[in-house]
């Protein structure tokens, strides 16, 4: 079972079927008058609360994060909030995280490399076989996978098996304190501040190996206010350059290059590949990929947000604005590559970079909750289709009139909620 | 018996388009159920035939049909039509100009994947009368290619 991303406060929904069109899932249906949610087919993606009206449906990222003082508190920050503030070093910015409370900060720039280290070791490794399927998809966005469970269970295989820099940085962070400070596990708390609704469940990241990761999220949205006056106040300060806190290394612009469509891969040297941002762009794309459109493509990076990661809902700033704060980091700071690539090697043949379990093994993830429809009647929809209206109204509660349909055939709707329908059955009975 | 049918009319030359009727093939398929290694067999099959009416010929006509025991998917056009079908078929021929090459199209492998992926493929096809390609897969278990 897959756990809830999103609630909906429905005393406040007024039934405007807004959600109900933006569901990439067609997990929402309108009835009587309120948004009625099915959770088993929700991938997170946060497209319902960015265009509800009302503001009736929040993301289950934690807003409000009392920090327990007995405990080591580590924040791990996703590279998207560098791009929130514009003029502001990346260092400024963890610093000012700490002065939330935080015990630590942590910036992913190094695992962020190690990772790309390991794309292209795992490329390279594979290529002459074509051993793994190509085109590998990247496995960082968790909605994109989940979509693909759903949706495209056959690309399962295409995921390619390396842990995200997320997941890796929070297990070795967890050792570290460890040894650092001499506590134990439980003593520690990591949260991760993110700009993803898809991460409201830490225990039910991507794969079933990641649970436990990561203990607590965060939006991005909900520090920012606060940070913001961190942010003034370190901006007027001198310039210190001799940081304390050893996670905090000097972050450099590969994490702020990464949070927008296209870092992941622009520091690749490797022609065969792509990168492919937005909803809509990427469900063609996941349809052609199925189709062997893509089979010479080495390698995808799909993110679901627009712009990439910085486009998610729980951002603060407008993306635009984000993706120019990012282009003047990767300006002053750049991309270098700074960590010895033999000892990187060395890692990845130990295997530490893989996850132990296949994405395929999340085909059980989302057992299909639709039984599958007889040829009939998908017949019978294609003769209901033709009766309605085609304009894909939303009145009757579902976002189209495809789906009205198949939820009348499913017996999940009435033929008297659509006002066509209602008209064709009311003028029969008149002539009987 | 249960049959499910369904057509499209494919615009030559309009690539904006073109694959629609194989996604909503793939799409269907999936509704209905169908095994995903057999939706992906067809869905390469209807794709790579779409490409072909769409690139090669002229007012195309694209059909599925879906029975309890097999699909079929039928591409027609009215364009040039092939000349010589045993060449056609070969791995990397083809006869596309460089204006379609640099699109991506023209590898000469389209006619090849279909005769892989589909269960039975059969061509006629008439110098200047037009094209038809026939593809079948089986649906009842155990019956693939090499048994039959
Ligand atoms: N519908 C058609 N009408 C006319 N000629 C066709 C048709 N389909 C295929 N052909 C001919 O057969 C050749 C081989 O087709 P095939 O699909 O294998 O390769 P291609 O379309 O040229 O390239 P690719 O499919 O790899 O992009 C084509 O170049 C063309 O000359
Ligand atoms: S989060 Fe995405 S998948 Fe889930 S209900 Fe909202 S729009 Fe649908
Ligand atoms: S694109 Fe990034 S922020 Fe958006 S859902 Fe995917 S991982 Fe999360
Ligand atoms: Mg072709």
């Amino acid at each position: 079972m897959i756990g809830e991303y999103v609630t909906f406060q429905l005393d406040k929904c007024t039934g405007c079927a807004h959600c109900v069109k933006a569901c990439p899932t067609r997990a929402i249906r309108i009835r009587s008058l309120k948004a009625v949610h099915h959770p088993d087919l929700c991938i997170g993606c946060g497209e319902c609360l960015r265009v509800c009206p009302e503001g009736v449906i929040q993301s289950n990222v934690e807003s409000r994060f009392p920090l327990d003082p007995d405990k080591t508190n580590a924040a791990i920050i996703s590279p998207v909030l560098y791009s929130q503030f514009p003029d502001t070093m990346p260092c400024d910015v963890l610093r000012a995280v700490k002065e939330m409370g935080f015990d630590h900060v942590v910036d992913l720039s190094f695992h962020l490399e190690m990772f790309q280290f390991a794309v292209e070791g795992f490329i390279a490794q594979n290529r002459e076989t074509r051993q793994a399927p190509f085109p590998l998809i990247s496995p960082i966005c968790p909605v994109v996978i989940r979509l693909i469970a759903l949706k495209h269970p056959t690309l399962l295989d295409n995921i390619l098996p390396i842990r995200r820099p997320a997941v890796m940085i929070a297990d070795d962070v967890r050792k570290k304190l460890q040894s650092i400070h001499n506590i134990t596990a439980s003593e520690i708390e990591i949260f991760h501040i993110t700009p993803c609704p898809s991460k409201a469940l830490s225990q039910e990241m991507v794969l079933k190996d990641e649970i436990g990761s990561v203990d607590r999220t965060i939006g991005i949205n909900a520090v920012y206010p606060e940070l913001c006056k961190h942010v003034e106040n370190i901006r007027e300060m001198e310039l210190d350059i001799y940081d304390t806190d050893p996670f905090a290394n000097i972050p450099n612009a590969r994490g702020p290059m990464w949070s927008k469509s296209g870092g992941e891969i622009n520091p690749l040297r490797d022609e065969g590949m792509l990168s492919v941002s937005g909803l809509q762009e990427i469900r063609r794309c996941l349809e052609k990929i199925e189709m062997g459109v893509f089979d010479e493509m080495n390698y995808i990076e799909l993110r679901v947000c627009p712009q990439g990661c910085l486009g998610g809902p729980l951002t603060a700033v407008d993306r635009h604005m984000a993706k120019q704060t990012v282009q003047k980091l990767v300006r002053t700071f750049g991309v270098n590559r700074r960590l010895p690539p033999y000892k990187l090697q060395r890692l990845y043949d130990r295997g530490w970079f893989f996850a132990n379990i296949r994405p395929s093994d999340l085909t059980g993830y989302y057992p299909d909750q639709r039984q599958a429809l007889t040829i009939d009647q998908m017949q019978e929809i294609e003769n209901l289709l033709s009766l309605l209206p085609g304009i894909d109204c939303a009145v009757c509660g579902a976002p189209d009139c495809r789906t009205f349909a198949e939820d009348v055939v499913r017996g999940r709707a009435r033929r008297s909620d659509c006002f066509r329908l209602r008209e064709i059955d009311n003028g029969k009975e008149g002539d009987t | 018996m249960a049959a499910l049918k369904k057509s499209f009319q494919l615009k030559s030359r309009d690539f904006m388009h073109a694959g629609e009727a194989s996604i909503s093939v793939q799409n269907m398929l999936k509704q209905i159920g169908i095994e995903p290694a057999l939706i992906r067999r067809v869905a390469i099959c209807a794709y790579e035939g779409e490409m072909n009416a769409v690139t090669h010929g002229e007012n195309g006509n694209f059909r599925i049909e879906v029975n309890t025991d097999k699909i079929i998917l039928d591409i027609s056009d009215e364009g040039p039509g092939i000349e010589d079908i045993e060449k056609a078929m070969e791995k990397g021929f083809s006869t596309a100009t460089e204006e379609y090459r640099e699109m991506g199209f023209g590898a000469g492998m389209g006619l090849p994947n279909m005769e892989t992926n589909s269960d039975r493929m059969d061509i006629e096809s008439e110098k200047g009368q037009g094209t038809r390609v026939v593809m079948r897969f089986s649906l009842s278990p155990g019956s693939r290619k090499n048994e039959t």
